[in-house]
């Protein structure tokens, strides 16, 4: 599935850059036509036609945005806009984006490029795009109030500057940004090096993400803006598992992968089956003296964080928020744990008043993952994806790096599951089973060491005369 | 001359006694003509309890026959009909006025006056057959009023036994949707027991705490209250439709359909009420009654000044035999006498007075009857309209609405957005919707007999008020969150 989408969503793209790019009625307006995308899919990564070389990234469920060279200036045209996010298949969410998505497209440029955005607002309300880590005249900057006025709707405001340093950034409103961002206002903002350095290494593959997090009500469409902390979908660049694209890499490709994030609290992102340098923060490249080996990496709030490492171990590695519960779609918070419950001669009762009842979660909650029980219209369940070996029990901010020994340079193609070599896999014992079962010092509900005095007449039992 | 008046008296004579001849008591103490007045207004094949003890017999074994099914709303009506002590006490009355009637048309019997006196030479013997004149000359006429005041004991009759069939229906609908109430309130209770059931299975294992585990528990005890009342309710309401049938004993554990009749579906079968008024005012036996009345008062009123001077004639045949004691001498003396009243004082203006104000006060009460039961026609179809409104919205969206609630309260639950006691609280706010779905469609068969009985029957008198099941839903859907 993600394969056969990741080529209509390559197709789309370059189709898109190239009308952009040749259109000579646009041209001879002074305004560049906005390319647009349809498709939550992950494009193909968009070679330069014009300007200086650089190798572009990949950036996962999402688009570079093709721009237009005009008198040795790039000019790009941002429109900020609603639109409707595909989060996951079957699961639409209303959010305001630019150019067709949330996040918008990426915007890549070469250090020292200058750069002309023109920003049009189509959002019902005004709004501002500040260029987030950038070196830039204070005017530029977009503060709404604070070093320009805000862009009314219908207007389009330029900003012109020269791309100083290479890195990572991104872009998102400063005009009620907590209602913009939290309808998913962002997008990401590569700068390549201009020229071969020291602490900026070439790499194979390049991917990049935002993480950004909603609140949207089970069988709503639209995010609450008014949410502070109690988010309920936890995504990389507005897409959850398993509805994000792998991330693919020919074994001993050496791999980059830069992530931002743009959600309310932080998110220690994690690789297996890899060490990983954190080589690069939206302040710059680290110093190699500063760079230690890491398998997590916490991006805090409106932080960037760039990593490399050797994809050298074949496999589908799990990539993820070691947060757990952001590796979960939504979920009622308040429900109770149900754990160790004994529902022995209540389920046929309840069912006799809600036929459509079935017991959950009094093992646990992985259940959930394999039960498939219908849920409410437009919602994700909290926890699906099936993996070769059977339900995968996650959701939100996971996907995966599959590491392959035959892949070409510019496949970005899912390989499918990984084949192991024989006896890899865990496997399950089947020698002599345990003697006798383990006791258990404690029954559940009683603390341990507790005294076990109790008030007359509160217990049934027999030895309240001792 | 004298043999005219001879002939003239007994020609009145003859007359009067065809007459009391007439006034015979009916034989089946007006049942019949009850019957006949209300057929049209009654279940098919209702019949009124018989006086006759074998038919009374056969009226048992029927109900004994109706009884082993469950009682629809018209068998109830057709067995309190046959069996309901107040109304036989009723028709018995009626059958008592009815011979009462019959013994005022019966002639005043004759007074024959004995006299013997004696003096000293005479012995006389006194016979006299008196009768009082105006009693008979007014028989025709008595005998119409009389006729009358039957007419309207009838239909006086007649509605009380509507007012009865109306009551028995009412109190089939309130009993049958009272078990309805009750095995929704058993449900609701089995709902909250499970909660409060799983809350201590938490507590035991240490999920819940004792706030969360009491707040649960005293759900359950709400709850358990409440299943009390609704069986209290189902008990006494179900009592009153026994009574109201007849019923004891074993008898008394008939069975009762589970549901109401539903409502009609839509607003084009419901009654039109453009003709209510006109409806009213044609077919009301309350109204024929106080028409009665009038007819009554202002025939009475030509009478009423005769009658009051002339009210006391009396007529007098003697028959006097003198005899004398020394001669034996018989004198015979034959003769009539005739009392007449001298009309000095009263020359019967107060009666006549009386009277023209009796039938002023008949006319006013019957202006003022089809007033009330203009009124109550427009009224009752109001309430009738307004309760298959709030009836049919209920079945319509309410029900549905609550449905919709309830299976994506379920949906919520699988996604493990809600809990268990959530989803539990959620089936008790359906099961309510239900209990206020089915108070509504019985209020809408309760204006429904009102308005039947205000449109061809009588005032229908109290009316159960719309819109209470509103505020039992209100207090009994208290939100349980968690």
């Amino acid at each position: 599935m993600q394969r056969r989408n990741f080529f209509k969503g390559a197709a789309t793209a370059v189709t898109t850059a190239v009308a952009a790019a040749s259109v000579s009625r646009v041209a001879m307006a002074a305004l560049p036509e906005p390319a647009s995308q349809s498709s939550a899919d992950t494009a193909a990564p968009l070679v330069p036609p014009n300007g200086r070389p650089y190798r572009p990234v990949v950036t996962l469920n999402g688009w570079t945005t093709p721009w237009r060279m005009s008198n040795g200036v790039k000019e790009f045209h941002l429109v900020a806009e609603p639109v409707v996010r595909e989060v996951a298949p079957g699961f639409s969410v209303n959010m305001w984006g630019y150019n067709g998505q949330s996040p918008g497209p990426t915007i890549e440029v070469v250090e020292g490029d200058r750069v002309r955005i023109y920003v049009t607002n189509r959002l019902p309300e005004h709004t501002t795009i500040h260029w987030h880590g950038q070196r830039l005249p204070n005017g530029m900057d977009g503060v709404g109030g604070l070093t320009q006025p805000h862009i009314a709707p219908g207007k389009t405001f330029v900003y012109e500057f020269v791309a100083r340093r290479p890195g990572t950034f991104m872009y998102h409103p400063h005009a009620d940004e907590m209602a913009q961002m939290a309808m998913g206002m962002m997008g990401l903002w590569i700068t390549h090096p201009k020229a071969a350095s020291p602490l900026i290494a070439h790499v194979d593959r390049d991917y990049a993400f935002l993480l950004s997090a909603y609140d949207v009500e089970p069988g709503a469409m639209t995010p609450r803006v008014n949410e502070m902390t109690d988010f309920n979908i936890w995504t990389f660049n507005s897409r959850v598992f398993p509805a994000i694209t792998p991330l693919v890499a020919k074994q001993n490709d050496r791999v980059r992968i830069r992530v931002g994030n743009l959600t309310m609290t932080n998110h220690p992102i994690h690789i297996h089956g890899h060490e990983f340098e954190v080589t690069g923060t939206d302040g710059g490249p680290v110093p190699r003296s500063a760079r230690w080996p890491e398998v997590t990496t916490d991006v805090a709030v409106g932080q960037m964080r760039q990593v490399e490492f050797i994809a050298d171990e074949l496999g589908d590695w799990a990539l993820h928020c070691h947060k757990s519960h952001h590796t979960m779609g939504a979920m009622g918070h308040d429900v109770p744990t149900m754990i160790g419950v004994d529902h022995r001669g209540l389920v046929s009762k309840i069912q006799k008043i809600v036929p459509d009842y079935m017991l959950m979660g009094e093992r646990g909650m992985g259940d959930m993952g394999s039960m498939e029980m219908p849920l409410p219209d437009n919602t994700f369940p909290m926890m699906s994806g099936t993996g070769p070996f059977g339900s995968l029990e996650m959701g939100g901010m996971f996907t995966t790096l599959k590491v392959r020994a035959q892949l070409g340079a510019n496949d970005y193609r899912d390989p499918g599951w990984f084949k192991h070599p024989k006896d890899t896999v865990a496997w399950e014992w089947t020698g002599k089973p345990l003697g006798a079962d383990a006791p258990r010092q404690t029954p559940p509900g009683s603390a341990s060491g507790a005294p076990s005095v109790r008030k007359p007449g509160t217990d049934s039992g027999h030895d309240q005369h001792h | 001359m004298n043999t005219r008046r001879i002939t003239t008296t007994l020609s009145a004579l003859t007359a009067a006694l065809v007459l009391a001849g007439c006034a015979s008591v009916a034989s089946d103490g007006l049942r019949g003509d009850v019957q006949q007045q209300t057929q049209s207004r009654l279940p098919k094949d209702a019949q009124l309890a018989s006086a006759n003890a074998d038919a009374r017999k056969e009226a048992q074994d029927r109900i004994a026959d109706w009884l082993k099914q469950p009682v629809d709303q018209d068998t109830a009506v057709r067995i309190a009909l046959l069996n309901n002590p107040d109304l036989h006490a009723q028709l018995a009355e009626l059958a008592a006025q009815d011979a009462e009637r019959a013994q005022a048309l019966t002639l005043i019997n004759p007074t024959l006056t004995l006299g013997r006196f004696t003096n000293g030479h005479e012995r006389e013997i006194e016979r006299q057959l008196g009768f009082n004149l105006v009693n008979v000359i007014t028989l025709p006429w008595r005998s119409r009023w009389l006729g009358w005041q039957m007419e309207r004991a009838t239909l006086q009759a007649s509605q009380n036994v509507l007012l009865m069939a109306a009551e028995t229906r009412r109190a089939w609908l309130r009993a049958v949707a009272s078990e309805q109430s009750l095995a929704a309130a058993v449900k609701m209770n089995d709902a909250a027991q499970l909660g409060a059931e799983l809350a201590r299975r938490m507590a035991q294992v240490g999920n819940f705490n004792k706030l969360q585990q009491a707040r649960e528990l005293s759900i359950a005890q709400e709850s358990a209250a409440q299943l009390a009342r609704a069986r209290l309710a189902a008990a006494t309401d179900r009592e009153q439709l026994s009574r109201m049938m007849g019923l004891w004993g074993t008898q008394a554990a008939f069975q009762l359909p589970a549901q109401l009749p539903a409502i009609p579906r839509s607003a084009g079968e419901l009654r039109s009420g453009d003709d209510a008024e006109a409806t009213a005012l044609r077919e009301r036996l309350d109204l024929r009654a106080l028409r009665r009345d009038l007819d009554t008062t202002a025939d009475r009123g030509g009478w009423a000044g005769v009658g009051a001077v002339f009210g006391d004639i009396g007529a007098t045949y003697s028959n006097n035999r003198s005899t004398d004691r020394e001669t034996g001498h018989v004198e015979k003396t034959r003769g009539w006498e005739l009392d007449l009243p001298l009309p000095i004082f009263d020359w019967g203006g107060s009666a006549s007075a009386r009277t023209r104000a009796e039938v002023r006060r008949s006319a006013a009460l019957l202006q003022s009857t089809a007033l009330r039961a203009r009124g109550e026609a427009r009224t009752s179809w109001s309430r009738y309209r307004t309760a298959w409104d709030l009836a049919h919205q209920q079945q319509a969206e309410v029900l549905p609405l609550a449905k919709l609630v309830q299976d994506e309260t379920v949906l919520r639950y699988n996604g493990m957005f809600d809990s268990v006691w959530q989803l539990l609280a959620q089936a008790r706010a359906t099961t309510q919707a239900v209990v206020n779905a089915t108070n509504a469609q019985r209020d809408f068969w309760l204006a429904e007999t009102d308005l039947q009985l205000a449109l061809t029957g009588t005032s229908p008198g109290e009316t159960a008020a719309l819109g209470s099941s509103a505020s039992n839903a209100a207090s009994n859907t208290n939100e349980q969150g968690h």
